[in-house]
């Protein structure tokens, strides 16, 4: 989850009270927003869905309504800037979209320095780490309007990014400055690059990587050009609504830009809210709490919303920050967050269904318990594996389930069988006393053309005993105890696997059906999983074996 | 009194013999030193035995010995040498043998060395008649060893010159007391023995026998039990929990498509959580057979425009990013996939399984774990069932204090998460997540009734049941700890 970090005085400013920390954080939490003290920092963790709480002004923001301090539809006013941006037709296929907007009368401190450039972070990381949209914070005072946004060509330009010594050229950027490094990767494959002019065709920036650095934002700016470019339009619309609200929070002006897109024009940023139709009953439907229209209305204006009620129906205008709602659920879950999940008297409707456990669940812990009765101990390991302890160190080969982006060399495939995963337990446990008897009840994973998903799951046990009889024939009385106890008597057939000494090993079958195999385990695998004594081993299919209704 | 049969066994063989030396009794008897020992002290002990410790030497020839009790020390065969007449040193033969033999004679003023040449002194002359101690005590053990009670000088002098082995030993007298000598008619002799036998039974002998008392405080060799690993303890407590709730089990894949782990679940196709770093992607099998194209083109439509007047994602759904194979990051998966299959109430299902995530291996994160993920179906459920559904799921596993949070999660609205109180942490502990699924995830898959979903988060679960902190031990197969593993966790 985001984390956020804030001084609480600023916070406490910010939310126009002081309160003690750990009431404030309790509070937090009934929102949905883990917080922490920790001496003057405030740490609060927010979930996923909400960027409008990315900010320490949006949390703010959202808690003053929670206290009930504050209620109904925050309002932001925007006058015109009189400023534009052209939209050059050759940014189409590169990064088309930017929305833009301009801030007045900002007193830049230190604390607001610092939480403005951690909401644009969080923001970033928010915008698919400045895929879907990324930000740029110029003074305004160091720009000569109209704008342009175009693109160049790799070689086409040169500007001295922020953070750094020379002019550099677009393509050089991508080479040489750290981010040009971090984020080059968006404009892989793009034959000319975004960039965004003054009317002198000055550079303000070359999204989404770097501006420049003659429109540093100082402690000394006041006003404030704010842009979000990206792919899609409803992104870069959210990402400048975000940015801006917050800043508004702190009681600066907001203005706006207009945009000219070839054949069209657009006014950013839109702070129009958004308008929901609610019934009365929606929320005994789906809450269960019996609720009036003007109760419901009520919660819903702490929420932060504009509501209207008439009669039992309800309209509801959500500020345009509130991405996260997509459907009336959304809004009934804000009824149930305002009311307060502690006070929602918890219900048990009986619902009647018989428990049955799965088929193969119950041949397992069959299997479990007929194993430890013969005195062996269950282990449980991983299905990940390499193709190395799978094949190489049973001197096999074969094919597997592949990882397309395994994390580490040892977890590259899905194990096809249980015995490596059970020497490398007998590995792991060389110095303790011998004999050792373990077992595994446990999943492998066999590629196979004819499945919906080209591969399925078989449930298996292996079992092996390293020391005192580790021999044939007391691992063949094992597989015997096993079958006998589903009342089978399988068929032992003699079979050549390099896995096993040769003449030692063999498949087991009952009615034709291959149960699976057994054997004493060659000398030269045992060398590769270091152990220093004879293992005899098992391995059969569960499922093989006849369940409750067979 | 009681006595040991090798007791009562000294007893008899000294009673006879009125005294004899240890070794005598262990010859005899066929006892070794430490049985007799144990016998004789608990004699001793009881006042029926005294015991005198004597010391004395053992002499042996030497290979060497042999030779100059056969041929005469060096120093005899050069005086008589000498006898003949005055000799050059270098005419005394064997350089080494006559440098021994010569530094003898001058150390006892025998011989006497002048301008290189040798001659008897006049105590030499008489020396030549006459034996020497040390060719006394060669000769008398060329007869045989000796027992000395202590060891003379000459001994000593033969054993520096290494002609001579002697080793010092301690031998023990045993006499009975007058107390022993009475105790010693009465004592009857009874044969004993360590195991009872299959043949002692049937013959009865087993009532003339005694059988040997053990020291119950004396160790033995540790038996280990098979056992069932901790965790699946805690899954297994788990499952009979939600069975006995009327819960059907259900199972997962390990390969799934990303349509039923994620599309399904109206996840968006550019979703944080959908990114590379967030799960295992598959090279091998790469492509999955998506479910019947009207399903996918209602989920498309979910996730692009929406359904039942919500505004859906907004963006251009790829069916080619659905059938991309990868390893089931969510156990909800299944779930879904059952819902599709069983789209009418009631209905109660569960699912324990692994999954997996993109996750190097440290004390916090697996790359595979279980989940344990159930919902409830059926019509006019509400949020407050959720809660009661919820509560009563952690009452039955055993937690007394409850509460709920808000949360988030992309497929349910509203959405909770369950919190429990960790009496020996003294904190809450985040336990489960839950929520009902939004209808954009139900309306697709032919869903009209309200579905309660919720999971636990199981590895933490088993962490707080057996007292972990790192999360790699839930995958701990060190035998000696899963045997020290108390049953009851901890």
């Amino acid at each position: 989850m985001p984390t956020l970090s804030v001084n609480f005085g600023d916070f406490c400013s910010l939310l126009g009270e002081r309160r003690k920390g750990e009431e404030l954080c309790e509070k937090l939490a009934l929102m949905g927003v883990e917080a922490e003290l920790l001496g003057k920092e405030l740490r609060m963790e927010v979930l996923h869905n909400r960027p409008d709480l990315l900010s320490p002004e949006g949390v703010a923001r959202a808690l003053r309504g929670f206290l009930g301090r504050e209620k109904g539809l925050p309002s932001y006013s925007a006058s015109r800037s009189g400023i534009t941006v052209r939209v050059d037709r050759s940014v189409k296929g590169i990064r088309p979209f930017i929305a833009a907007g301009v801030v007045r009368g900002a007193k830049l401190t230190e604390e607001v320095v610092a939480s403005l450039m951690q909401t644009q972070e969080k923001l970033h990381d928010f915008l698919g780490r400045r895929r879907k949209g990324s930000i740029g914070v110029y003074d305004l005072d160091k720009v000569e309007p109209p704008l342009t946004y175009t693109s160049v060509e790799p070689e086409g330009i040169s500007f001295v990014p922020l953070d750094f010594g020379e002019s550099l050229t677009p393509a050089q950027i991508l080479q040489l400055h750290p981010k040009g490094r971090e984020y080059g990767w968006i404009l892989q494959g793009k034959k000319r690059y975004p960039i965004l002019l003054d009317r002198r065709g000055r550079v303000l920036s070359m999204p989404p990587i770097i501006n420049s650095e003659d429109t540093r934002v100082t402690k000394n700016t006041t006003s404030l050009l704010i842009d979000v470019t990206g792919e899609r339009e409803e992104w870069v619309q959210l990402g400048l609504v975000l940015m801006m609200t917050s800043l508004a929070e702190r009681g600066f002006r907001l203005q706006t830009v207009r945009i000219r897109y070839p054949g069209r024009t657009a006014e950013t940023p839109s702070l129009e809210p958004r308008r929901f139709e609610l019934r009365e009953e929606e929320a005994r439907e789906l809450l269960g709490l019996d609720l009036k229209a003007e109760r419901i209305a009520e919660i819903l204006r702490r929420m932060r919303y504009g509501v209207e009620v008439k009669g039992k129906n309800l309209t509801v205008l959500a500020p345009p920050f509130r991405a996260d709602l997509l459907h009336t659920v959304d809004l009934l879950e804000e009824v149930a967050v305002g009311y307060g999940y502690d006070r929602i008297p918890p219900r048990v409707k009986g619902v009647n269904t018989v428990g049955r456990k799965a088929g193969v669940e119950e041949l397992s812990d069959l299997v479990r318990l007929i194993m430890v009765g013969l005195g062996f101990t269950e282990v449980m390991t991983y299905t990940l594996t390499s193709p190395k302890v799978n094949f190489q160190m049973m001197r096999t080969g074969g094919e597997a389930v592949e990882v397309g982006n395994p994390v580490s060399e040892e977890f590259t495939i899905l194990r096809t069988w249980l015995l490596p995963s059970l020497l490398g337990v007998l590995r792991s446990n060389r110095r303790h006393p011998l004999p050792q008897r373990i077992f595994e009840v446990g999943d492998v994973v066999l590629l196979d053309e004819k499945a919906e998903t080209g591969a399925r799951e078989v449930r298996r046990l292996g079992a092996c005993v390293i020391g005192k009889g580790a021999d044939w024939s007391h691992i063949k009385a094992v597989v015997e105890a096993v079958a006998r106890e589903f009342g089978l008597s399988p068929e032992a057939r003699p079979v050549d696997h390099p896995s096993f000494l040769e003449g030692r090993a063999a498949e087991f079958f009952w009615k034709g059906r291959k149960l699976g195999m057994a054997g004493e385990v060659h000398p030269e695998v045992l060398l590769s999983f270091e152990l220093g004594h004879p293992v005899a081993s098992l391995e059969l299919d569960v499922e093989a074996l006849p369940g409750k209704n067979k | 009194m009681e006595l040991e049969t090798q007791e009562a066994r000294t007893l008899l063989f000294l009673k006879e013999r009125g005294e004899a030396w240890a070794e005598e009794v262990e010859r005899e008897m066929g006892l070794d030193p430490s049985t007799l020992m144990r016998a004789v002290l608990g004699l001793s002990q009881r006042g029926y035995l005294s015991v005198r410790e004597e010391r004395s030497f053992l002499l042996s020839l030497t290979e060497e010995g042999r030779k100059y009790a056969k041929e005469g020390l060096p120093e005899r065969r050069l005086l008589k040498k000498l006898a003949e007449g005055e000799k050059p040193v270098e005419e005394l033969g064997d350089r080494e043998e006559a440098a021994i033999a010569l530094g003898w004679l001058r150390r006892k003023g025998l011989a006497e060395v002048a301008e290189g040449r040798v001659r008897l002194t006049g105590r030499g002359e008489e020396a030549l008649s006459g034996e020497w101690p040390e060719e006394e005590l060669l000769r008398r053990l060329s007869e045989g060893d000796l027992s000395l009670p202590a060891l003379p000088p000459e001994g000593e002098v033969l054993e520096r010159r290494g002609l001579v082995e002697v080793k010092e030993r301690t031998r023990r007298l045993l006499s009975l007391t007058e107390e022993g000598r009475r105790v010693a008619g009465e004592v009857r002799l009874q044969e004993e023995v360590t195991e009872l036998t299959h043949e002692m039974l049937v013959t009865g002998r087993w009532k003339e026998v005694r059988f040997k008392r053990y020291d119950p405080s004396e160790g033995v060799p540790p038996l280990r039990p098979g056992r069932i690993h901790p965790q699946q303890r805690i899954i297994k407590e788990v499952r009979e929990a939600l069975l006995a709730m009327g819960f059907v089990e259900i199972k997962s894949r390990a390969v799934e498509s990303e349509f039923w782990n994620f599309d399904a679940l109206f996840q968006a196709q550019d979703h944080p959580a959908r990114e590379i770093h967030s799960n295992f992607t598959l090279s091998r099998p790469s492509r999955t057979k998506l479910p019947p194209r009207d399903l996918v083109r209602r989920v498309a439509r979910a996730h692009e425009r929406g359904v039942e007047g919500s505004t859906g994602w907004g963006y251009r759904f790829d069916p080619q990013v659905s059938r991309r194979a990868v390893l089931c990051s969510q156990t909800t998966a299944a779930t879904v996939r059952y819902l599709s299959s069983h789209p009418h109430p009631p209905l109660k299902v569960f699912c324990i399984d692994r999954v997996y995530r993109h996750e190097r291996i440290d004390y916090k994160h697996l790359a595979e774990f279980y989940q344990c993920e159930g919902i409830v179906m059926d019509e006019g459920l509400t949020f407050r069932d959720m809660l009661g559904y919820l509560k009563l799921i952690l009452t039955t596993l055993g937690f007394e204090r409850v509460r709920f949070r808000p949360g988030y999660f992309p497929f349910t609205e509203p959405s909770v998460e369950a919190e429990v109180y960790h009496p020996k942490r003294r904190e809450w502990v985040e336990v489960l997540g839950a929520g009902m699924f939004r209808p954009e995830l139900l309306r697709p898959l032919g869903v009209k009734h309200p579905v309660l979903a919720w999971g636990i988060g199981l590895s933490r679960l088993a962490m707080m049941r057996l007292g972990l902190e790192d999360i790699r031990d839930l995958f701990c197969n060190d035998l000696e700890a899963l045997q020290h593993w108390g049953m009851g966790g901890g």
